[in-house]
């Protein structure tokens, strides 16, 4: 449960990732001691033959090059810049509401709005392939088992429903989806409605309470098959409001993602909090900020998704424009039980298939049924630990599964 | 700062397999309690008759030997295991006596005691310990046992004049009177002890449909199918009445709710999805209607039930996936199959069929 809202905008230095999961080949721009500004482009990195730019959050002097852990648990290195807390921006043209697809495209790309929701099954802001669905979730900003007040929704509902607009323009695609839950209070749907009642944007209405791959089943209903691993390839693009909000941002405002809200939760803090961070903020100075951990045995840092998200062994990651939500918490282990073949995993999988047949043919090494049962198509999102009675980890088996016959 | 990691997700709901079993097992003593008050004080309901001391004694012997045998066995393999530490916590007790009760739940009274033994030895051992214990066993070990004892010492277990007996009467053209209040309670003559009081399993079947520890798609499947059979030999055989007072005592007595609650949502040997689990109910609901129609024994869900466990790994391995359009395809069929299952049966109890019979009897005899 949320109960406090922070800010920490000011850190010292930032450490600025080069690559991310996606694209694994950077080019540095900058050299040791040179002046930047805040959008200002630091490094390009590459996804095969896109490029994708690297700013700056801060404005001041680099520091230097360090090698850290990204919040994906793979080293890689970041640039340090030093906060001189002028904040000085870099001119940009400016652009209104009716700025043409390629300009939306262009801005988006200089203000790196690519990768602001990463778990389970949203896609990044990509515009390559062509793109004939943009879904929007609105259900929840951060998690779904930490309960918010909307207030971030609340606050910019015109902006996320004009964001929406935005993205539907520069993929040249008429098909918006705004997802909102049955148990939002009556002022956010009330201000989610007004600001899309004439947009042409269809609002759908899910239960958040069960989960039970809503969003999936949406997005099959609108594809009419079922879905591969990245709905990118499927032609849809399923992004958090955060994205809307911060398109809207960049194209009107000619603002640079370089802050965000990420929500601090877990038994070792005092208070959960909901943060508004500056990209690059190590979460040391966040732990910090909140007084430090409380308990310090066995803690378990978990990042994103309850279900799919992240865990490292470190703490010293710096927070990117794809971390939504860091969870510290003791470790609770329910003792693993003996499987009694009650079925809820197999009525739970969004994707149509039987997880726990398919752990069965694991345990049993028949490579064939695994194929037979398609396998591939499990789009790991975890429902079927989620419900598993016995808590065996179902989700590890079919992984391994599909690790085994590739 | 150092932290561990776990596989995520990290995050799982409130159901837990343990909470489940422990629901079961304590409406099988709901229902074991049932039992004793039953056989004991329904016979006051009739005027002038006395209470059943002895039918008190012997059902809760039964009981107790059933829990003490099974209990016991487990608790000697775990010793040669070397695993007799886990059963100071009541939480491994809780299976042995679930299935002891079964065992003797599903017994009538007149079983001598060294039947019931055996029963327990045979089902818990040849049933469950062999293949590894709780959770690994393929056929229904309760169900082993059972049959072991029905089939092995037939004689020693003649219950006369149960209310399916009455009914098989009735279809060779033979008078019946059939009271609904004493098919609730339970007074009558009944092939188990446990079967008897047909509104107390009512209510622990919806008390546990509730819990989700019986599963509509097998258990109310098969209760469904049960009715329809029943209606369509009814409709074939009787007039509107004959009809539903053959449906109510096929649903009310012999071990149909019995089943319903506690054989039939046994998880551990019935298939996994949805489809399968409908196809399941659905093929045991034909073999005990045809066992109690055409056979011999009074009663076939025993039967039925095992065989359902055989062809539980083909069910599993013909599902590939459980989509709308497969779940809709094997709900129609299903339907279809069981209506026409039951005026099948109602036509052949008729003796439409003796003619066709004959013929190829007669072609038999030829080659």
């Amino acid at each position: 449960m949320i109960t406090e809202n922070k800010q920490f905008l000011d850190p010292r230095k930032v450490y600025i990732p080069l690559t991310d999961r996606t694209s694994k080949i950077a080019n540095v721009l900058v050299e040791q001691s040179e002046e930047v500004k805040v959008g200002q482009v630091i490094a390009d990195k590459y996804n095969g033959k896109f490029k994708t730019p690297v700013i700056s959050t801060v404005s001041g002097t680099v520091e230097g090059f360090i090698e850290l852990e990204d919040r994906f648990g793979k080293k890689i290195d970041h640039v340090i810049i030093e906060n001189d807390y002028n904040y000085s921006t870099v001119k940009y043209k400016d652009l209104t509401l009716d700025a043409s697809p390629s300009e939306i495209k262009n801005r988006l790309e200089e203000m790196s709005v690519n990768q602001i929701s990463v778990d389970g099954l949203y896609t990044d802001v990509d515009f390559n392939k062509p793109v004939n669905y943009i879904v929007i979730n609105a259900t929840y900003t951060n998690e779904p088992f930490i309960s918010t007040d909307y207030e971030y929704i609340k606050k910019s509902a015109e902006e996320i429903a004009l964001g929406i607009k935005l993205l539907g323009r520069a993929a040249h695609t008429e098909n918006l989806y705004l997802i909102v839950d049955k148990f939002m209070d009556e002022e956010t749907l009330y201000n989610l409605g007004k600001a899309t009642v004439d947009k042409g944007i269809e609002i759908i209405t899910i239960n958040s309470k069960k989960m039970q791959g809503d969003d999936y089943k949406l997005i099959r209903k609108l594809i009419k098959k079922p879905l591969t691993n990245n709905l990118l390839d499927d032609g849809v693009i399923y992004t958090t409001v955060c994205a809307a909000k911060a398109t809207y941002d960049a194209v009107v405002n000619s603002l640079p993602f370089t802050k965000r809200q990420i929500a601090v939760t877990g038994d070792a803090f005092k208070a959960n909090a909901l943060y508004e961070v500056r990209l690059g903020t190590l979460f040391t100075d966040i732990v910090e900020d909140l007084q430090n951990y409380q308990i310090t045995d066995s803690l378990n840092l978990h990042i994103g998704s309850f279900l799919t998200g992240y865990q490292l062994e470190t703490d010293e990651f710096s927070i990117t424009s794809s971390v939504d939500s860091v969870n510290v918490g003791v470790i609770r282990e329910d003792e693993e039980e003996v499987c009694i073949k009650c079925g809820d995993c197999n009525d739970v999988c969004p994707a149509g298939i039987l997880p726990q047949n398919i752990m069965d043919a694991e345990l049993r090494n028949v490579n064939a049924r695994i194929v037979d049962l398609n396998t591939s198509e499990c789009i790991e999102c975890g429902l079927c630990t989620y419900v598993c009675p016995s808590k065996i980890n179902v989700l590890e088996w079919v992984r391994r599964a599909k690790r085994r016959v590739g | 700062m150092e932290f561990t990691t776990k596989k995520p997700p990290i995050k799982t709901n409130q159901e837990r397999s343990y909470k489940k079993l422990l629901t079961l097992h304590i409406s099988l003593i709901i229902v074991s309690l049932g039992a004793i008050f039953t056989r004991a004080f329904i016979p006051l309901l009739e005027e002038g008759a006395q209470w059943a001391p002895d039918e008190l004694f012997k059902s809760f012997l039964m009981l107790a030997v059933g829990v003490g045998v099974s209990v016991l066995l487990e608790l000697l393999y775990a010793l040669t295991e070397g695993k007799a530490q886990e059963f100071t916590k009541y939480k491994r007790l809780v299976d042995p006596i679930n299935t002891g009760l079964l065992i003797a739940l599903l017994l009538p009274t007149v079983t001598p005691i060294y039947v019931l033994v055996l029963a327990v030895v045979v089902g818990v051992y040849a049933g469950k310990i062999v293949f590894g214990g709780y959770g690994y066993y393929i056929f229904n070990p309760v169900l082993v046992g059972v049959l072991f004892a029905n089939i092995s010492f037939a004689s020693q277990m003649i219950v006369e004049g149960t209310p399916l007996l009455m009914l098989k009467d009735a279809l060779a053209g033979g008078a019946s009177n059939f009271n609904l209040a004493n098919l609730l309670v339970g007074n009558y003559e009944a092939v188990a002890i446990g079967s008897t009081a047909a509104v107390l399993l009512i209510i622990l079947f919806i008390y546990l449909l509730i819990n989700k520890v019986v599963d509509l798609r097998s258990s109310g499947v098969f209760v469904l199918s049960v009715i329809l059979i029943s209606l369509g030999i009814g409709f074939v055989n009787f007039d509107l009445n004959g009809m539903l007072v053959y449906t109510l005592v096929n649903l009310l007595t012999g071990l149909t709710l019995f089943g319903a609650v506690f054989l039939i949502s046994e998880t551990i040997s019935s298939p996994t999805s949805r489809e399968t689990k409908i196809i399941y109910a659905v093929v045991i609901a034909i073999l005990t209607m045809a066992v109690r129609v055409l056979g011999t024994n009074p009663e076939g869900i025993v039967f039925a039930v095992l065989f359902g466990n055989m062809i539980t790994p083909f069910l599993n391995r013909t599902v590939k996936r459980s989509n709308k359009s497969t779940f809709i395809k094997t709900v129609v069929i299903s339907l279809f199959v069981v209506i026409l299952t039951g005026l099948v049966l109602g036509f052949i109890l008729q003796g439409r069929f003796i003619e066709l019979f004959n013929a190829t009897a007669l072609m038999g005899g030829l080659f």
